[in-house]
C-alpha cells in the first residue's frame, strides 16, 4: 500500500470530533421544566380549581404510577396465571401500541404513496396541472372531515381511522417531495450526466440523495400530520384502543388525572419522534453535507 | 481526438420581461480543434460560449449541424468529454475520494484500480490528503482542485473547463492557472477553455476563438504566439491580451448599445484603461 492509501487520510476537525454537549442549556432546559412543575403542584395546592378539575402533579403521577403498576400485572399475567386478580381498565402500554401500531401501517402507507405521487408530480407536466391541483385542494381539507367518510365506507373498523391517517399525512408528503425534486441543484444533475450517469444510475445516485435533506424534512412534516390525524380520529372514534381513546376515556369516566396522564404520553411520543428520531437523522445529514457549521 | 464543429448552431426561446421570446444562441459556427490542443473560447456576457461548450458536453442538442468528437457524432453526455464548471458540484454527501472515484465507478472499473487512479489524479492535484473529507470542509480552491481531478480521472479525450475559475479569488486563481498548464503538459489532453478572463485565456491557451456579442457566432480565432510555459508578468503577453481586449470590448460595446438607453453610449463611458495596463477585475 502506499502512503497515501485513504485509511490514513488525514480529516479535518470538524469531522473526527464528537459533538459535545451544551451542558449549559442542558442544564436551564432540565431546571425551566423542574420549575414548571413546582409552579402547577403550587397552583393545585392553592385549590382555586377543585382538585378533580385540575389535579397536581402529585395525582397525575400518582394514576400514573397506577397505570403502571397494572400494565406490569397484565405482563406478568401472560407468562404466569397465578396472579391475583385486578379489575380490568384502559392499558396505558396497550394503547401506546395501538396507536404506535396503526401510525407504522398509516405513515408507512402515506410514505409510499406520497414518494410515489411526489416523484409523478415532479415528472410530468400535465399530471402536475391535473393531479397536482387536485392534491393541492385535497390539502387544504383537515385530515378528520373524512372520518364520517370512513366511518360509511369501512364501517366501524380500524380501516376508517388509517384512511384518515393516510389522507392527512400522503398528500403533504406528494407536495414536499415533488418540491424537494425540483430544487435539486442543476449542477449535480450536469456533472452527474457527464460522468456518465443516465437514467435509473442517476436518480438513484444523485438526485435521490441530492433530495435528502429536503425530502426528510417532508417526511417529518408527514409524521406530524399523520400524527395530529390519528390522535384527532381516536377521539372521535373512541371505541378501539389507542392513546387518544384513553385521553376520552378519562373524560367519559371524569377521570382528570387520567387524561393529563394521556396528554403527557401524546407529549412524549410527539417529542420522541419529532427531536431524537427525525431531529437526529436531520442533523446527521446536515452535517454531512456542511450544511450547518 | 480532433473536435469538429460543423455548421451547429443553436436558438432557445426565453422569458424576457414577461414575453416569450426567440433568441438566437449560437449562429451556424464551424471550426475544429486539433488534437492535444489547449483552445479557449472567450467573448462578451451572453454570446453563447457556454452554450457552444454544452453542445460540445453533450448537455444540450444543435438545432441543426453537428459537432464531431474522434470521428464520432455527439448525441449525449459522455465520460470521454468530463466537464469542469464554474460551480464544483462536488456531491456533498460523498468523501473527495469518492467523489473522483465516481466516473470510474459508473465505467465499471474494479474497486482497487478506481482508487488507485482517483488517488493518482489527487496526488496530480496535490490533495491525497483530503481524500477522506468531506466537499464542505475545503476551501474553494481546493474543491475546484477535487473538479479537476474528478474530470481527469476518467481520462476524456477532451477536457471541457467552463469558467471554472472565475468564483474564485485572485491569488487561487493564479495558482490554479499554474497548476492547469503544468497538468495539461503532463496529460497532454485536450482541452477546451471557456472564459470571459482575456488575460487567463491568454496565458494558457495555443488558441483562442473569439466571439461576437449575441446573436453569438465566430469574430475570430487567434494564435497565441507564445511557447509554453509562460510567464504571466512577460510584456508581449501583457501586450497581446491588451490587443484582445480591445477587440472584445468592441463586442462588448455593441451590446450595451442594444441593451441600454440610448443615452449610453462608449464615449461617455468611463475611460477603459491604457492598453498594457491589467484592466480591473482582470487580474489574472
Amino acid at each position: 500500500m502506499s502512503t497515501d492509501h485513504p485509511t490514513k487520510m488525514v480529516r479535518l476537525a470538524p469531522e473526527g470530533q464528537k459533538r459535545k454537549w451544551d451542558w449549559r442549556a442542558v442544564v436551564v432546559r432540565i431546571s425551566f421544566i423542574a420549575v414548571l412543575i413546582i409552579l402547577w403542584q403550587l397552583v393545585a395546592m392553592m385549590k382555586i380549581v377543585p382538585s378533580y378539575l385540575f389535579p397536581g402533579p402529585d395525582k397525575v403521577g400518582a394514576v400514573f404510577l397506577e397505570k403502571i403498576q397494572y400494565d406490569l400485572y397484565l405482563l406478568r399475567k401472560t407468562f404466569n396465571a397465578d396472579v391475583p386478580f385486578q379489575p380490568p381498565q384502559p392499558s396505558l402500554t396497550i394503547s401506546i401500541f395501538k396507536s404506535m401500531g396503526r401510525m407504522g401501517v398509516g405513515y408507512g402507507i402515506s410514505v409510499l404513496g406520497g414518494l410515489t405521487l411526489g416523484v409523478l408530480l415532479a415528472r410530468s407536466w400535465l399530471l402536475k396541472q391535473t393531479l397536482g391541483t387536485l392534491i393541492m385542494s385535497l390539502q387544504s381539507i383537515p385530515s378528520i372531515c373524512w372520518l364520517p367518510f370512513a366511518l360509511i365506507w369501512f364501517g366501524i373498523d380500524d380501516k376508517a381511522i388509517l384512511a384518515v391517517v393516510i389522507l392527512g399525512a400522503m398528500f403533504s408528503m406528494a407536495i414536499s417531495t415533488e418540491g424537494a425534486i425540483r430544487n435539486i441543484s442543476p449542477i449535480y444533475i450536469k456533472v452527474g450526466k457527464t460522468l456518465g450517469a443516465r437514467n435509473l444510475t442517476l436518480a438513484k445516485d444523485i438526485l435521490f440523495f441530492a433530495a435528502l435533506p429536503e425530502l426528510v424534512g417532508g417526511l417529518k412534516v408527514g409524521w406530524t400530520f399523520a400524527w395530529r390525524s390519528l390522535m384527532a380520529a381516536e377521539l372521535v372514534r373512541s371505541d378501539s384502543l389507542g392513546v387518544g381513546q384513553l385521553l376520552d376515556s378519562g373524560r367519559q369516566y371524569n377521570d382528570m388525572p387520567l387524561m393529563f396522564v394521556a396528554v403527557f404520553t401524546i407529549l412524549a411520543i410527539g417529542v420522541t419522534v419529532d427531536l431524537l428520531l427525525f431531529g437526529t437523522i436531520e442533523r446527521a445529514i446536515r452535517r454531512r453535507w456542511g450544511l450547518e457549521k | 481526438m480532433e473536435i469538429q464543429f460543423e455548421n451547429v448552431s443553436k436558438s432557445f426561446t426565453r422569458k424576457r420581461n414577461d414575453r416569450e421570446e426567440h433568441f438566437v444562441a449560437l449562429r451556424p459556427t464551424t471550426f475544429t480543434v486539433k488534437s492535444g490542443e489547449f483552445f479557449s473560447i472567450i467573448g462578451p456576457s451572453g454570446c453563447g460560449k457556454s452554450t457552444l461548450l454544452n453542445l460540445l458536453a453533450g448537455l444540450e442538442t444543435a438545432d441543426e449541424g453537428r459537432v464531431v468528437v474522434d470521428g464520432r457524432p455527439v448525441d449525449h453526455p459522455g465520460a470521454d468529454r468530463t466537464v469542469v464548471f464554474q460551480e464544483h458540484g462536488l456531491m456533498p454527501w460523498m468523501t473527495v475520494l469518492r467523489n473522483v472515484e465516481y466516473g470510474l465507478k459508473l465505467k465499471g472499473v474494479p474497486s482497487m484500480e478506481r482508487r488507485d487512479r482517483a488517488m493518482k489524479y489527487l496526488r496530480m492535484v496535490h490533495l491525497t490528503r483530503f481524500a477522506g473529507s468531506m466537499p464542505h470542509q475545503l476551501s474553494g480552491g481546493m474543491r475546484q482542485r477535487v473538479a479537476i481531478a474528478r474530470a481527469l480521472a476518467l481520462e476524456p479525450s477532451v477536457l471541457l473547463m467552463d469558467e471554472p475559475f472565475s468564483a474564485l479569488d485572485a491569488q487561487t486563481r493564479d495558482l490554479l492557472h499554474d497548476e492547469l498548464q503544468r497538468i495539461w503538459a503532463e496529460t497532454k489532453t485536450t482541452v477546451v477553455f471557456v472564459t470571459h478572463n482575456i488575460r487567463e485565456a491568454a496565458y494558457l491557451s495555443d488558441r483562442i476563438l473569439t466571439m461576437t456579442g449575441q446573436p453569438g457566432g465566430i469574430k475570430r480565432i487567434v494564435d497565441v504566439p507564445f511557447p509554453h510555459p509562460r510567464a504571466k508578468s512577460s510584456t508581449e503577453l501583457s501586450r497581446f491580451t491588451a490587443e484582445l481586449h480591445q477587440e472584445i470590448k468592441e463586442e462588448v460595446d455593441r451590446v450595451a448599445m442594444q441593451e441600454l438607453d440610448e443615452d449610453w453610449n462608449p464615449l461617455t463611458s468611463p475611460k477603459r484603461p491604457p492598453r498594457d495596463v491589467i484592466a480591473p477585475g482582470e487580474g489574472i
